[in-house]
Parts: C-alpha cells; sequence; structure tokens
C-alpha cells in the first residue's frame, strides 16, 4: 500500500512536470507546478522528512509560488506573449542552455544511484551500527533546532544575514523618492 | 485493512461534522445578525426560521452548474475543491479530547499553518479562472491580506509554542491541564499543577500570551476574509469578489470552506492558548471539579463550547464593526501586529529562560 502510494506520487510529479513544461497557456502551467510541488512534498514524507515537506509547502506553496502568480497577473500581456512563443528552432541558445542543464543533472543523479546501488555509504553502515538512525515515529524537529544551533550555526547565520539583506533591499526599492 | 476504512470513516465523520456546522452556524449568523441590526432574522421556514438554511442548501444544490463563456473551465471547476480541501485536511491533526485526534503528528501546528496558505493558491484559481475583473481584483485582495497576515498569526503562535516547548498539538494541550507530567505555574508564581482548570491554559501560565491571542485572533478574522476585513468581497465595490461568478454547488463548497475555516482558526485559537480539551473549573480543596469534568466526552464537550463560543465572538464582531480600508488593513497588520508579536515572542523567549524554569 505505501509503495502505491509512493509510486502514485511519483507518477503525479513526473506526469504534471512533462505536461507543465510542455504548455503553452502559462496561468495553467503556474497551477500545474502547484501539483508537482504538492507531490515532491509528498515524496519528502516517504524519506522521513516530514519538516522540509511541511516547509515546502509553507515556503513554495504559500510564498513563492503565490509571488509567481501575482507577477504573472501583473505583467506586461505583450511582453508575456513574446515570451509564450519562444524560439521554435532546435539549436537556439535558450535550448542549448537548457540542454546542458539537465544533461548534467542527469549525470550527477545516475552517479550517486550508481554508488548508492553497490554498496551502502560509509556513515549510513556506522549510523546503523551506532544506532543513531531515525525511525517513522520519531521526531525530527529537536533534532535540526539542535543542529542549526551548534554544528550549523554559520551557515545558519549567513543565510540569515542574506535574508536580511533581501528584505532591507526590497523595503529601499519600494520607498518613496522626495524629489522624483 | 480495517485500518485504512477508519480513515476513511473519520475523514466522512469530520466532513459530516463541518457540515452540520455550516447549516447551523448560517443560521445562528443571520439570527445573530438581526439581533445586532435589531429585526428578528428569518422567521418563515420552520418554526423562528430554523429550516432557512436547509432549504438554501437544498436551492443551492438543484441549480444549473454555469460556466461562464470565458471562463478557463478547468481552472474554474478545480478552485472550490482545492479551497475547500486546504481546509478540511487541517482538521487532520486538531485534537477534539484526551487521545482523541484524526492524526497524531508531531509538527501538527506547523502543518495546520502550512496547509491553511494553501487556500490562497485556490482563492487565486477562482479569480484567475472566473475571467472577470471584479473575481480577480477580490481574489488579489484576498491573497494579499492572506499572505501579510500569516505572519502576525504565525508569530504569535510562535510565542505560545516556545512556551509549550512542543508544535505536537496534542502535547500543547495536555500541557495546559491536570494531565500535565510538567510543573504548571500560574504567570510564572503560583504552582497550579494540582488544581488545574482555567488557570494552567497558556494565557493564563504566561500572561503576555493574552496578548498573543487577540493578535492571532485578529489575524485570523483576516485569514478567514471576514469583517472588519472583508474588503475581498466588499459588496459595495466588487459585486461578490472572487466568488463572483460562482454559483449551485461550487458556491456551495466555497461557503462552507469559509464557516470551516472559521472553525478551524477558532479551534487552534482554543487549543493553543485556552486549554483545548481542559475543562476551566479548577480543583478546590476536596471538590475535585477538574478531575470530574476531565473525560472523552467532557473532552469533547469543552472543545466544542469553547470553539462555538470563539465562533460567535466571530460573528459578533463581524456584525458590529464597520469594514476597514485597504491602507489601514495593511498598515494595521505590519505596523501594529507584527512589531507586537515580535514583542510577545521575545518575552516568551525571556519567560522560557528565566520565569519557567
Amino acid at each position: 500500500m505505501q509503495a502505491l502510494v509512493f509510486y502514485a506520487f511519483s507518477a503525479i510529479a513526473i506526469g504534471s512536470a512533462v505536461v507543465l513544461v510542455s504548455m503553452q497557456n502559462m496561468a495553467r502551467a503556474l497551477f500545474l507546478f502547484f501539483i508537482v510541488l504538492f507531490s515532491v512534498a509528498g515524496l519528502y514524507v516517504f524519506a522521513l522528512a516530514d519538516f522540509v515537506a511541511i516547509t515546502q509547502i509553507l515556503i513554495y506553496v504559500g510564498g513563492v509560488l503565490v509571488l509567481m502568480l501575482f507577477a504573472f497577473m501583473l505583467s506586461n500581456k505583450t511582453l508575456l506573449d513574446q515570451l509564450q512563443r519562444g524560439t521554435s528552432h532546435f539549436f537556439a541558445l535558450p535550448v542549448w542552455q537548457a540542454l546542458l542543464i539537465s544533461a548534467c543533472f542527469l549525470a550527477i543523479l545516475v552517479y550517486a544511484s550508481l554508488q548508492l546501488g553497490t554498496f551502502q555509504p560509509a556513515w549510513m553502515v556506522a549510523a546503523e551500527a551506532a544506532g543513531t538512525t531515525i525511525g517513522p515515529a520519531d521526531s525530527t524537529v529537536n533534532h535540526i533546532g539542535i543542529h542549526l544551533m551548534t554544528r550549523y550555526l554559520l551557515p545558519f547565520e549567513v543565510v540569515s544575514i542574506l535574508l536580511m539583506m533581501a528584505l532591507v533591499g526590497a523595503a529601499h526599492l519600494t520607498r518613496k523618492e522626495a524629489n522624483p | 485493512m480495517a485500518f485504512y476504512l477508519t480513515y476513511l470513516l473519520i475523514g466522512a465523520i469530520l466532513f459530516g461534522f463541518i457540515a452540520g456546522f455550516t447549516l447551523f452556524a448560517v443560521y445562528s449568523e443571520r439570527k445573530i445578525a438581526g439581533f445586532v441590526q435589531d429585526r428578528l432574522g428569518p422567521m418563515e421556514t420552520g418554526r423562528y426560521g430554523s429550516l432557512q438554511t436547509l432549504a438554501d442548501i437544498l436551492k443551492l444544490i438543484q441549480k444549473e452548474y454555469i460556466t461562464p463563456a470565458a471562463a478557463d473551465k478547468v481552472l474554474f471547476a478545480a478552485a472550490p475543491v482545492i479551497i475547500f480541501i486546504a481546509i478540511f485536511l487541517g482538521f487532520a491533526v486538531m485534537p477534539w479530547a484526551p487521545g482523541l485526534a484524526p492524526s497524531g503528528l508531531y509538527l501538527g501546528l506547523f502543518f495546520v499553518i502550512a496547509i491553511i496558505s494553501v487556500d490562497a493558491i485556490g482563492l487565486l484559481m477562482a479569480g484567475w479562472g472566473s475571467n472577470n475583473k471584479f473575481s480577480l481584483l477580490g481574489s488579489m485582495r484576498a491573497v494579499a491580506q492572506i499572505v501579510s497576515y500569516e505572519i502576525p498569526s504565525g508569530l504569535a503562535l510562535i510565542a505560545a509554542v516556545m512556551v509549550a516547548q512542543t508544535l505536537d498539538l496534542r502535547e500543547i494541550v495536555v500541557n495546559q491541564g491536570i494531565q500535565t507530567a510538567e510543573h504548571l505555574l500560574l504567570a510564572g508564581i503560583w504552582d497550579v499543577t494540582d488544581i488545574g482548570g482555567l488557570f494552567a491554559w497558556n494565557v493564563f501560565q504566561a500572561p503576555h500570551l493574552l496578548l498573543a491571542y487577540v493578535i492571532f485572533f485578529i489575524a485570523s478574522l483576516a485569514e478567514c476574509n471576514r469583517a472588519p476585513f472583508d474588503i475581498p468581497e466588499a459588496e459595495s465595490e466588487l459585486v461578490g469578489g472572487f466568488h463572483t461568478e460562482y454559483g449551485g454547488l461550487r458556491f456551495a463548497f466555497i461557503f462552507l470552506a469559509e464557516y470551516a475555516m472559521m472553525f478551524l482558526v477558532a479551534m487552534i485559537g482554543v487549543v493553543v492558548f485556552l486549554g483545548g480539551w481542559n475543562t476551566p473549573l479548577p480543583n478546590i480543596g476536596a471538590v475535585r471539579l477538574a478531575d470530574w469534568t476531565t473525560g472523552l466526552v467532557w473532552g469533547i464537550f469543552w472543545t466544542l463550547s469553547k470553539t462555538l463560543l470563539i465562533v460567535g465572538v466571530q460573528m459578533w464582531i463581524r456584525w458590529t464593526l464597520p469594514r476597514l480600508r485597504a491602507d489601514q488593513l495593511m498598515s494595521l497588520c505590519w505596523k501594529v501586529l507584527t512589531p507586537l508579536a515580535f514583542l510577545c515572542m521575545a518575552i516568551s523567549g525571556i519567560w522560557r529562560v528565566w520565569v519557567m524554569v
């Protein structure tokens, strides 16, 4: 039953992603993106990363996607038409870039799955031997909190400074000019 | 296999409860509106108009599906379902009584906050799919409002979570009554672990949470798009807002979602701040009122009565206060509620470290 649900989520994610990239209607494509994000959140739950799954829904679905929809609805119609027409012939520059990036990702994925397929990584074996693995019924948020405040404190602070800079920048951009 | 049948049964029971609640709430809303405006409200259908909402539902079910010719058919049809399901999923983790919650999730509160924000996508879908300027403007107003007010409400909830030290809604409730394993202090001074009742609720354990609850309550009104924050459906400007084009069963679903949302946010407030299924009656010496009124049936009774009381306050406010203007709405959110919620959060940290040791 669990495998069935897993494959259903994967099929929905991959299927709607394929439809998404081949779709001409931009508004519907954005709403399909919502389905992709949601089913990927479902896949995170199967990886025992429930915190990541809920964060995905909260930030991507509730925040980023809403912002994208707003940007889409507020943007110029003629500009959008030009974007949607795009380049049609095969050897155009955007096609090349996209091909390169997706080929790189495919190579990384194939490499990782080959590595995992033959033998378990050393850290996984060590964790199983030490009994420090996390089961489906364990609370993950405590571990995340402790690790963020100790082991990963520097990256955490760097990210928060980055976000702060973005916030200050946004506030500056929306400020009314004194003398236009 | 019986496992999955139980899941379906629980879902069906919750849906039935929401539908029943909506019937009851629409009737009481009309009666409260009548009372506030010094008139009788519905009186014709049934005794004291008690069959009025049933008649309304029958009318809505019979109605024809009308899709505007220029609408995006798929999005138009999918939007009410998504709006309702987003709210309905939120009920999955709400505890009703000791040991009675549809799902025991460790991240319960986080899940509820996240899943409610999906509602915004449904609203945008409805507004865009209708292909109508009123709908689009209404949905954009609604979403801008929901996204903004999520911040003070989330921060107010975090202030309570910092005191409770868990995101598990079941545990948050247990730690506000006599069944707790922890040490409860009223306002950080008086030990009320054995007394329980009213004094053990989060708002009284840490008095600054009273302010956090008020912030949460105001923000939750805005997230439900209810007056005084109902500019998304301001009748005088936007006809009906994002649901202008909807009729029949689809409109019924949007309506159901609105009332389910009212109940859900009221219940979140009750569970996190007002003791959930814990009784308000304390133990006084040999008179063990709190012990006598704690249990499965009592739990459901207290949850329901507290939540319905809060829903009643929501209705009372709707028919009493005038509507806020869009810029006033935003400045209230960003310049008043958000800084106050941050203040509550800071006090919670100090409270937890220095007072509740």
